[in-house]
């Protein structure tokens, strides 16, 4: 069981902080979503992808796959209590560096000395070298984004309205499986047509290859127990078909 | 444990001077451009963001034709708006579901913070903080309680867990007194909050 995983239901956690509607709550964060959102946008997987990128023409170094799954895989494999510790973007700022680092784009000894300089300099200007092809990508990424549907290789296996079981599969480093669904009972609200091809396998947790999708519905009380569950209450959840098992 | 709590006096400062030598480093390398993390956060004030939501919202209110073609079939009917971007980056397949007399719904990634940035842009820092994460499923009423929008008992709560391709958003219930409006109007009145289901639309103030 890893807690990343199953922060659905989790109790005892005082009043949502929804005053703070700030989406970067300093400014830096900005730069670090951006750096995130750039090297998705030239992730070097993008020329498999539905939207034609042409990828190999534009002018970059960076030469490795990096999707929300290479994100989401840092932040889930994190030791939990590490994890509660630092804020969103702090995790991301923590997990890209160390990426960058890992894949010898940067040397740690070379961003620890520019740190220095730039928290001794906080005005320092950054190097002034315009990318307009690399940013033109950006662009197209952003307007065409990177869609995982694809031809179904098999039929569907449920229909809607039929009783389904959550699967159990053992806690790998990423998963698209809520936690607090897993050995659970609901019913197929909606297939989704065509099959979805997520970032990356994620082993015995289950997703491989495209895979259909359903929107399964599930009661309150069949999640939390009748008497610890609030009236009246719907939850739905997209499942691939992997973390589905049949009634009977 | 002892070092769990030994967090940096100057924490921001740190992160701060951090992220900007890994920006000059990438510059240098070649992995950016020093334009690319502008061309992305400009994008999020200019083509993405709540005010396409808003634009959308406003025209399944006055048109309920459209709106049966929203929720019906969600890029199809945003398509006919032709706004820039909206099968884009965390749009691809967006679906629209509606608050009525009968049923509230609310949006929540349980994992970590899918959101439909085409038609809401980035999700604001709640949305992706673990507390409402935790209870938004566990205890959803209670949640929209404390944002100021308690349900009734008779009236169904759906709670949409965004946990594989689908981006879900919320059409609000059009306020009271909004008949006279024009879609400009009605607009305005949205909120990013209205369209994840954690506040209502409140009725135009009367001048």
């Amino acid at each position: 069981m890893r807690l990343q995983h199953y922060l659905g239901g989790l109790e005892n956690l005082g009043p949502v902080n929804f005053f703070e509607k700030k989406v970067f709550m300093a400014e830096w964060e900005k730069r670090i979503f951006g750096i995130h959102t750039v090297m998705m946008a030239e992730s070097a997987h993008l020329d498999k992808a539905l939207p034609k990128y042409p990828l190999s023409q534009v002018p970059t170094t960076f030469k490795d796959t990096w999707t929300w799954a290479s994100l989401r895989t840092g932040a889930e494999s994190m030791q939990p209590f590490e994890y509660f510790k630092y804020r969103y973007y702090e995790k991301w700022l923590m997990g890209i560096s160390q990426f960058f680092v890992d894949r010898g784009y940067v040397t740690a000894k070379e961003l620890a000395t520019l740190t220095d300089h730039y928290r001794e300099h906080p005005d320092a200007p950054l190097p002034e070298h315009p990318n307009p092809a690399l940013k033109e990508q950006v662009v197209r990424y952003l307007h065409h984004g990177d869609s995982g549907l694809r031809e179904p290789v098999v039929p569907a296996r449920f229909t809607v309205g039929e009783t389904v079981y959550v699967a159990d599969p053992e806690a790998a480093d990423h998963t698209r499986l809520p936690g607090f669904l897993r050995n659970k009972k609901g019913a197929v609200a909606e297939v989704y047509q065509g099959a979805f091809e997520y970032f990356v396998s994620t082993g015995p947790d289950g997703l491989a290859g495209p895979q259909h999708v359903y929107c399964v519905s599930f009661h309150a009380s069949d999640i939390w127990g009748a008497d610890k569950s609030e009236p009246n209450t719907i939850i739905y959840a997209d499942l691939f078909d992997a973390y589905l098992k049949p009634a009977h | 444990m002892s070092s769990l709590f030994e967090y940096d006096k100057n924490r921001e400062a740190a992160s701060a001077a951090k992220v900007r030598a890994l920006e000059a480093l990438l510059i240098k390398k070649g992995v950016l451009g020093s334009d690319s993390v502008d061309a992305v956060l400009s994008h999020f004030e200019t083509v993405a963001g709540p005010f396409n939501g808003a634009r959308i919202v406003a025209r399944a209110w006055r048109d309920p034709e459209f709106k049966r073609r929203l929720l019906e079939d969600t890029p199809k009917a945003i398509a006919e708006l032709q706004f820039p971007g909206m099968t884009g980056a965390e749009g691809e397949h967006m679906k629209a579901v509606a608050n009525s007399e009968s049923v509230h719904n609310l949006i929540i990634c349980t994992l970590c913070s899918c959101y439909p940035w085409p038609v809401l842009g980035l999700p604001p820092y709640w949305y992706k903080d673990p507390v409402f994460r935790s209870r938004g499923v566990r205890e959803p009423r209670a949640v929209l309680r404390e944002f100021g929008v308690p349900i009734s008992a008779e009236k169904e709560v759906k709670v949409w867990d965004s946990s594989a391709q689908i981006r879900w958003f919320v059409i609000p219930e059009r306020p009271a007194n909004s008949e006279h409006l024009n879609e400009e109007q009605l607009a305005a009145l949205v909120t990013p909050e209205a369209m994840m289901g954690v506040a209502l639309v409140p009725p135009p103030q009367v001048t």
